[in-house]
């Protein structure tokens, strides 16, 4: 589905038999065994890392028809937890999967609503964990979700075959229990490329080709509405626990590394068990293939425990370490609580010897294993070698600090070659310069990059397609309007509704910039409802302008974003206006990287056909370039770039262009809009050019070359 | 119970966004798969992705696994002090990892690149931002087992291929990882993608890794340099001037003529006796004051013959490909006044001083130089640099040298490093417009709160300099001069 990155190759193994050796990703993974689980529906919102699931989806879109699944793009997570309402009445098995914690938010009102009655066929909301090193929001446990809405919770050891196992047993769980089953994948695992042996894939017993010929019976126990909810409240843990519980014994989903040195133990959640096993490696107490000397519970389901696994498991030990990744520790208070219960003495550690917040890295989780080794004291350790560890570790995480001397330039992400949203923000820069600053509400999007160097802009992050709302408090105190930026993949999500329709239902008076892109951009452009073309390449045909004019917005304008002085106008006029009420600017300029990929296409086509193409790009006389480097304050796109000054009486860097450019046309608008010097000249060369045209040239190169031009 | 100590081989990939780090992991990979052994890959896409910071990891295990055995258990991230092969494909980026833990002297071979692909923020300085590589060549040296440092950029551009094939050919040729060149190359093949390009790439790589290895060392090539007026400078001038003097001199007889040149040298003859490091930091200064950027400047600059050869070998324009080249400009009026003789320009200035409007109006203009009219427009202009003595701007610039110059000789009586710091205050002038507007704003300001009481009043010392130095720095901290006004009042207070 997205224009980032197709998956067309690698869906064709998805179709693997019975034994055949599968080697992918974690994401292909997951879906094949979805398909090996005979759901009948699948669906989602794209997010990080989970994105390229959606794009495995679609792209395998032929092959699940052919099963007689239904694949459902949803226009928001919210959208992808009401499809599971398909399972409540109907024994279907159905997927979901989206950025958590994120996207479960957006759910969450679906989600409870679902677990109320519970389901019939089997529901499983497949998560991409974005926590720790490489994550793009705010930290936070989707556990606390899943517990309070009552949802079984997976987070398998991350070895693709338990992965796939984990999800056939999911099913089988959710349809045992009556209950959803999420399964947290963390970034890492999404990505890992590793092997599994495949099986056949299972149509649904009902599908999209033998369709149910009547709908459910009336049945109030399926509706989330009182009084039945008060009964299900009773259920959830009276009926639904017990069987989940005996469940994941009988099939014994979590799983028992027996280990000599019985004085101790470690629970680990499954996810963070790799991590573990190389620990212990390093700390002469296992192998690399999963024996141990000291025994070990890997929980692939953290939610809900099993009460009698985890008593039996710490009986008769000194001491037991919770590893847990996030906070609050939820499941090391519930250990705590079942050894009390059953008046076990074992001492419990956590987050007493490991940190309360943050990722457990290999570097954490060793130090915290040290701590509990001294504390617990098991025999069979070597105090000598965990001290040359320590020592050995000590030199690696400060060694290279020490013989450097000086921290590293920070490198974040930033708007690509040629973005079409960063003119928006130079525009922004240049008319605050005549205006003063303004309060800018920012959004989730790659936009966000703008609150990086060298726009630094943005005081408040609330959300996917919230920014509007989020200044609907601000817009009265301020003397000068507020900007809300926003992408269309947030404006479709839900700034139409909570940002457009609550700013018209208030009057309030602000203004509100769409960068309209075409595609959610940042999780590698999807397609949404005003893309040209959507998955089925027809294009979905819905149009942001027109949906606002329905609205009756009061002003509104569409610019091309790059140009940059048409842009500073319009910001001007739009801070300054009489009109009152919404003010929206749509900011209309494709996603450079999903057109820079189809001009490729296009543009070896028309080679191959000696067709002509032109090729533009920018270019900078560096006898001119001052060095001053306002342009790149204005604009910092990574094509333009800093070299040597060729006058060697100065000192100061010129600006240059890299061969990367893809000639946007900014770095030109912006040195008229903001009066630049002099340096920037753009380039256009013609392939294959017309007879006349290559004439003219060659007349022009002449006359020149007489003039004293070169040539 | 035995524990076998058998571990995997740890590589770990530092690249940025859009750099084929992925495709780079995946022929690694397949390498791997393809000798039988077991392999894992993890990175972090998401939006690291776009350009910024990323990692990519891969465990091997170093044994072929009988058929049913036990599989390893591989970790999916890095752990500090564990990596065999440390690849980056940037020199502040091995810089990161080393800071970060993952090049340790027991284990590490490092595979970088030591060119620069500068940071956003090194970028946006006022001046010159760029981090200082010393530190990262000296951690190299400290804590990598072993290091093979090649600019991979060079290899790259030399053979057509994305910075990644060089990698891979480097990492080969570490001879680290139990897997043989034709394994790899066969990998290319079998993707079918560039194979050409990326073969070259790869033996580029391979090459660098085998025989260069540890070259870090760049020779700076000594360049001879004549000017017309060497004879006038070797007579009058120090041995340790002349470089810089035959520079400036060549410099300003391109900007204007012999005569100026020479009355450059003139200029300059007071210093040429005193300290050496003034005489070339004056020297360098007022060449680059002298050769002050004008309409004329830009014209001469855009109509050099050589401009248009230079520009198509840029666009990679081959034979039979023309090419269109247009011009930015926007002049404001002081720009046009500036440009005219002294009395018109005066004219037209007060006529802008009564209509603010006028003052602030710019005129955008596209021209296209490679077209016969927009050429011969930027020819004529360039041909009127004749008249640029008397032009209203070079009247304000002479005197505004004549007074520096003046407080340069003052200073050297008393100060020497009061006098290298007013000399050095020249280098805030720059650019056009905003920027030159700016410069000049912020050289003033030192000028007359710091410089010419210091003149009048015979007091340049050593805290001065440190003043002035303290200043000038602050005027390059941020464009709208606030760090600078508020050192100023700081002394002033």
């Amino acid at each position: 589905m997205g224009a980032e990155r197709s998956f067309a190759k690698e869906v064709q193994q998805l179709r693997a038999g019975e034994g055949e050796v599968f080697f992918g990703e974690g994401i292909l993974a997951v879906t094949k065994g979805l398909l090996q689980s005979g759901v009948a529906y699948v669906g989602g919102y794209q997010g990080a890392p989970v994105s390229h699931l959606i794009d495995v989806l679609v792209d395998a879109e032929d092959l699940m028809t052919e099963l007689g699944m239904h694949v459902e793009t949803c226009a928001s997570e919210a959208a992808a937890a009401a499809l599971l309402g398909a399972s409540i009445n109907y024994p279907l098995r159905g997927a979901v999967t989206w950025k958590s914690i994120v996207g479960t938010n957006v759910a969450a009102d679906g989600l409870s609503n679902l677990c109320s009655p519970g389901v019939m066929g089997g529901a499983l909301i497949v998560v991409g964990e974005d926590y720790g090193e490489g994550a793009s929001i705010i930290q936070e446990r989707t556990l606390a979700m899943a517990m309070k809405s009552t949802i079984w919770l997976f987070d398998p050891r991350p070895d693709l075959q338990n992965i796939v196992d984990m999800v056939e047993q999911s099913f089988e769980l959710s349809e045992a229990s009556n209950t959803p089953v999420m399964m947290q994948l963390r970034i890492r695992s999404c990505h890992v490329q590793g092997e599994f042996i495949a099986k056949n894939n299972r149509a649904p017993k009902v599908g999209t080709k033998n369709r149910f010929t009547d709908p459910a019976v009336f049945d109030y126990d399926r509706l989330a509405h009182p009084p039945v909810t008060f009964s299900h409240e009773k259920l959830k843990v009276s009926a639904r626990l017990p069987a989940a519980q005996r469940y994941i014994v009988e099939h014994g989903l979590n799983e028992l590394i027996e280990g000599e040195q019985k004085s101790v133990g470690i629970i680990v959640q499954g996810g963070i068990y790799n991590i573990l096993m190389r620990r212990l490696q390093v700390m002469g107490l296992a192998d690399a293939f999963g024996n141990s000397k000291i025994p070990v519970l890997v929980l692939n389901v953290t939610h809900p425990l099993v009460p009698d696994q985890i008593t039996d498991f710490c009986a008769g030990k000194n001491a037991v370490l919770m590893v847990e990744e996030g906070n609050p520790e939820f499941m090391e208070h519930q250990v705590s609580s079942l050894l009390r219960k059953a008046d076990l003495s074992t001492k419990l550690h956590g987050k007493d010897i490991l940190p309360a917040a943050g990722e457990y890295t290999a570097d954490v989780l060793q130090q915290g294993l040290v701590s509990f080794f001294e504390l617990a004291m098991p025999t069979g350790i070597h105090k000598s070698h965990i001290q040359d560890l320590v020592a050995r570790s000590d030199d690696a995480r400060m060694g290279g600090k020490v013989a450097l001397g000086q921290p590293s330039p920070p490198r974040p992400p930033q708007f690509c070659t040629g973005c079409p949203e960063r003119p928006v923000f130079s525009a922004i820069k240049i008319i605050e310069q005549e205006t003063g600053k303004v309060h800018i509400a920012a959004d989730i999007g790659c936009h966000a990059f703008a609150t990086f160097e060298p726009f630094s802009m943005g005081n408040s992050i609330l959300g996917y397609g919230m920014s509007l709302a989020s200044a609907a408090a601000v817009a009265p105190f301020q003397e000068r309007r507020s900007i809300s930026i926003m992408g269309d993949g947030g404006f479709w999500h839900n700034g139409l509704t909570s940002g457009v329709v609550s700013t018209m239902l208030n009057a309030g008076d602000s203004i509100l910039i769409i960068m309209q892109n075409g595609y959610t951009s940042a999780t590698g452009q999807q397609f949404i409802p005003n893309s040209a073309a959507g998955r089925h390449k027809e294009p979905p045909g819905m149009d942001i302008a027109k949906t606002l004019k329905g609205l009756g917005v009061p002003w509104m304008k569409t610019i091309r974003t790059y140009s940059v002085s048409v842009m500073v106008d319009t910001l001007r006029e739009a801070l300054t206006t009489d009109v009152p009420g919404l003010k929206v600017i749509i900011a209309d300029g494709e996603c450079q990287l999903a057109r820079q990929r189809r001009l490729r296409g296009e543009n070896a086509g028309k080679l191959e056909r000696g067709e002509r193409v032109v090729t533009p790009r920018f270019g900078i006389d560096d006898e001119i370039c001052s060095g001053d480097h306002s342009c790149i304050r204005l604009s910092g796109c990574p094509s333009l770039g800093i070299k040597d000054n060729p006058n060697p009486l100065k000192s100061d860097p010129v600006a240059t262009i890299e061969p990367t450019c893809v000639g946007c046309g900014m770095c030109g608008e912006v040195s008229h809009a903001a009066t630049l010097c002099p340096s920037f000249y753009q380039i256009e060369k013609v392939t294959n050019p017309g007879v006349f045209e290559n004439m003219l040239a060659t007349v022009r190169r002449g006359a020149i070359g007489f003039l004293g031009g070169g040539a | 119970m035995e524990l076998s100590t058998v571990r995997p081989i740890t590589l770990l990939i530092a690249a940025m966004g859009g750099e084929g780090g992925g495709v780079l992991t995946s022929w690694i990979v397949n390498a791997a798969r393809s000798c039988g052994l077991p392999v894992q890959a993890t990175s972090i896409p998401g939006v690291a992705q776009r350009t910024g910071a990323t990692t990519y990891y891969i465990e091997i295990w170093p044994e072929v696994l009988s058929v049913g055995a036990t599989k390893p258990v591989l970790a999916l991230a890095p752990a500090i002090g564990e990596i065999d092969i440390l690849a980056a494909t940037e020199y502040v980026e091995t810089g990161r990892m080393i800071e970060a833990g993952y090049v340790t002297p027991d284990r590490t071979t490092l595979i970088a690149s030591n060119h620069r692909v500068f940071t956003t923020h090194e970028k946006l300085a006022m001046g010159d931002g760029r981090a200082d590589v010393a530190p990262i060549k000296k951690a190299i040296k400290e804590r990598a087992k072993r290091a093979v440092v090649v600019d991979m950029r060079e290899a790259s551009s030399k053979s057509g291929a994305v910075i990644n094939a060089v990698m891979l050919g480097a990492i080969c040729g570490a001879g680290v990882l139990p897997i043989t060149r034709n394994v790899f190359e066969d990998g290319i093949q079998a993707e079918g993608k560039a194979v050409e390009a990326n073969l070259r790439g790869f033996k580029a790589g391979l090459d660098a890794a085998t025989t260069r290895a540890n070259s870090d060392e760049v020779t700076e090539a000594s360049v001879a340099v004549h000017s017309a007026l060497s004879h006038a400078i070797s007579n009058d001038f120090p041995l340790a001037a002349h470089q810089t003097l035959i520079h400036a001199t060549t410099r300003l007889i391109d900007y204007q003529d012999i005569a100026y040149a020479t009355a450059y040298l003139e200029k300059l003859k007071p210093f040429a006796q005193g300290d050496q490091e003034l005489l070339v930091s004056v020297g360098r200064n007022l060449a680059v004051r002298m050769a002050y950027e004008d309409v004329y400047r830009v014209a001469q600059v855009k109509a050099h013959p050589d401009r248009l050869m230079r520009i198509r070998k840029e666009a990679r324009a081959q034979t039979g490909e023309p090419i269109k080249v247009r011009e930015f400009f926007k002049p404001r009026l002081s720009e046009i006044s500036d440009a005219l003789p002294a009395g018109l320009g005066r004219w037209l200035q007060s006529l802008a001083e009564r209509n603010p409007g006028l003052a602030q109006k710019s005129w955008p203009m596209l021209i296209e130089t490679t077209s016969v009219s927009g050429y011969l427009r930027i020819r004529v202009l360039s041909g009127l640099r004749r008249i640029r003595r008397s032009t209203l701007r070079f009247k304000t610039e002479e005197q505004a040298i004549t007074n520096w110059l003046a407080y340069v000789g003052k200073a050297m009586e008393t100060s020497h490093k009061a006098a290298m710091q007013v000399s050095e205050c020249s280098s805030l002038i720059k650019g056009y417009g905003d920027t030159h507007k700016r410069g000049v704003r912020s050289y003033s300001a030192i000028m007359n709160q710091l410089v010419v009481p210091a003149v009048t009043g015979d007091k340049f010392t050593d805290q001065l300099a440190a003043d002035i130095y303290a200043a000038r720095t602050a005027a390059l901290a941020d464009p709208e001069g606030k760090n600078l006004m508020a050192v100023l009042e700081g002394m002033a207070a």
